[in-house]
């Protein structure tokens, strides 16, 4: 007891000086606002063109000048830091899951999903980079099988990427959309996922590391979004992108943090941040960075560089992320269950 | 300030407490208090939750796969750091005093470089690690050996720099003796030298295993990170953190953090009954 108490005194000892550190919170003046954007790393560059636009945007409307405070960090470190005390007005994560979390924490008190587009701001699908010229021959998911091959693919648990990637598989076998593989089966999709995952030869830590190793010569292929690849290749790379039959529609929400906006006093300069992502303006950046984007002029413009997948499927095809969550990222659910089999078979 | 000041100060009762303190309450912020966090996290559901978070089948090939590397690395640590110190302290060459410096290297590089040199150097898209792979049937990135590998990198001064000073001490009048009567240079070395230098080797051993548990930065690169296949403990913590598993990544690090200490209280240990056996 008395040493908790103890433990105790020190943390407010610590608290308070870190109080006295930090700078009271800045209400808005006049003619200066602030807003904080907490950001998952892929539309990092997008967001840097978009922001300037936007204050111009903010400036002419209101006379209010805005600044920007950025953080962009992988999608659920992201979520979790808001939810442990980053104070951001404003949320644009890689999936639904992590807006989630950060609702739960009571962080979040409106529907986020009234803005246009249930705030969802742009999209990608899972897709397969391969090495030039595609020397192992692979068109579709079916060829992930094949004996020797060896796959890039991030760790599904530290990596929102890496989960869209298995729901991909996993889906894709389910629906009945790969060679061989019968639909509506679950023993049959598990069966595959474990083939895939016996050819994975590295997991690492974020999509991003994955596709940097794919970069420096490592793996025949890579499980990646679409726009790792096309950034990649607007960079000088030269892998090829394969669009499979069947894939699943990622989709990147963006959502305003109620506590943070009432505390700084910044709602409505962040209500209308969220609504200008979704205006072509705004859309048409997006688009030159390799996302497929949810403004339907846009998106028809940019449709010979993003072509239409034959059977897209979202993730309410397994039910929504709360029963992916359980049943498939689970501590029992299917990926440790497959994992496990392949290692278990690969000994 | 000298020596019969501070000597005397000692005695009155506000200045033992004024470094005291300070020294005290600094370890237990900056160390005691985190530990305790841990310590409390981990127990949270139990010593059943505990035991069944480190019993979860992938939990526990990472935690051997990090203790075996570990071992194996420090045996190999232990004899070539040994050689090591014994060629620094005993013979003279050009570039010694480079090489010297050299061994502390590791300490100041970030262990995340340490693993991007490696797979650089040993990558399967490397000439060297092709060549092994193909020739000899070795893979060294993305397989244990790239574990081992990247820890004996980071923990190479360990051993050297423990044994140094202790070689350095040691009275050569000995080794000149042993070799006038006849010994040879091996034996000499078996029979003179490394008596003395067995504890302080043990610690320094000890210090690297433990250096080498926790290790993350270097060994989330060069790993592959497949779990029960090649994620070490370490790696395995980040992942359960990642995905809301807390207490599975407290359970974890609370065992690798008991390991620590263990090894570490060997070592001091060992080092305390050589210095008193040396004194007397």
């Amino acid at each position: 007891m008395k040493s908790k108490i103890r433990i105790l005194v020190l943390l407010a000892l610590i608290a308070a000086t870190l109080a006295a550190c930090s700078p009271a919170t800045e209400q808005p003046s006049g003619d200066q606002v602030s807003l904080i954007l907490a950001a998952y790393t892929t539309p990092r560059e997008a967001y840097g063109e978009i922001i300037p636009l936007f204050q111009t945007y903010w400036l002419e409307k209101t006379g209010q000048d805005v600044t920007f405070e950025e953080s962009y960090l992988g999608s659920g470190a992201q979520s979790r830091a808001v939810v442990e005390g980053f104070e951001a007005d404003v949320v644009a994560l890689s999936l639904e899951a992590d807006v989630n979390r950060i609702q739960q924490a009571g962080l979040i008190t409106h529907d986020w999903k009234t803005v246009e587009n249930q705030g969802v701001v742009t999209t990608s699908i899972v897709s397969l980079a391969v090495r030039e010229v595609n020397p192992k021959g692979i068109s579709d998911w079916a060829d992930l099988t094949q004996p020797g091959l060896e796959i890039l693919t991030p760790n599904p648990n530290t990596s929102g990427g890496a989960m869209w990637n298995v729901l991909a598989i996993y889906g894709t076998a389910l629906r009945g959309e790969i060679e061989g593989v019968p639909g509506d089966d679950p023993d049959a999709a598990f069966t595959f996922l474990t083939q895939v995952l016996q050819n994975v030869s590295v997991m690492d830590k974020a999509a991003r590391d994955s596709i940097l190793n794919f970069e420096m010569g490592i793996g025949d292929l890579a499980i990646t979004y679409e726009n790792e690849i096309l950034v990649g290749q607007q960079s000088g790379q030269t892998y090829e992108r394969v669009i499979p039959s069947s894939t699943i529609l990622i989709q990147n929400p963006v959502a305003l943090v109620d506590a943070s906006v009432e505390k700084h006093g910044t709602r409505e300069v962040a209500e209308a941040f969220v609504e200008f992502l979704f205006t072509s303006e705004a859309q048409e950046i997006f688009a030159q960075h390799g996302l497929r984007v949810v403004n339907q002029e846009i998106a028809a413009q940019t449709e010979s560089e993003y072509p239409p997948v034959g059977d897209l499927f979202t993730v309410e095809y397994f039910g929504g992320w709360d029963v992916i969550m359980d049943e498939i990222f689970g501590e029992n659910g299917i990926y440790n269950l497959a994992i496990a089999t392949a290692q278990g078979d690969a000994h | 300030m000298d020596l019969t000041l501070i000597q005397g100060g000692r005695k009155t009762g506000l200045s033992k407490w004024f470094l005291r303190v300070p020294a005290l309450l600094y370890v237990t912020l900056m160390i005691l208090v985190p530990l305790i966090v841990i310590v409390e996290d981990g127990f949270r559901a139990g010593l059943s939750g505990l035991i069944h978070q480190i019993s979860v089948p992938i939990a526990q090939h990472a935690i051997l796969l990090t203790l075996w590397t570990a071992a194996l690395m420090t045996l190999i640590n232990a004899i070539m750091g040994l050689a090591t110190a014994y060629v620094l302290v005993r013979y003279e060459f050009p570039g010694k005093q480079l090489l010297n410096a050299i061994v502390d290297l590791p300490l100041s590089i970030p262990t995340l470089v340490t693993g991007v040199m490696l797979v650089m150097l040993y990558g399967p898209q490397s000439a060297l690690g092709a060549f092994l792979s193909e020739k000899i049937g070795l893979d060294i990135i993305f397989a244990p050996p790239g574990i081992v590998v990247a820890l004996l990198f980071i923990s190479f001064p360990f051993v050297v720099r423990t044994i140094q000073p202790v070689l350095m001490n040691l009275d050569l009048t000995q080794e000149e003796a042993a070799a006038t009567l006849g010994a040879k240079p091996w034996y000499t070395f078996r029979k003179v030298v490394l008596p003395t230098l067995l504890p302080p080797l043990l610690s320094g051993s000890l210090l690297s295993f433990s250096r080498a548990v926790g290790e993350f930065g270097a060994v989330v690169i060069v790993a592959g990170n497949i779990p029960l296949k090649t994620q070490t403990a370490a790696v395995y913590v980040l992942g359960a953190v990642e995905s809301e598993n807390r207490l599975g990544a407290s359970a974890v690090s609370l065992l690798l953090l008991t390991i620590a200490i263990l090894v570490l209280m060997t070592a001091n240990g060992i080092q305390k009954a050589w210095e008193n056996r040396h004194e007397n």
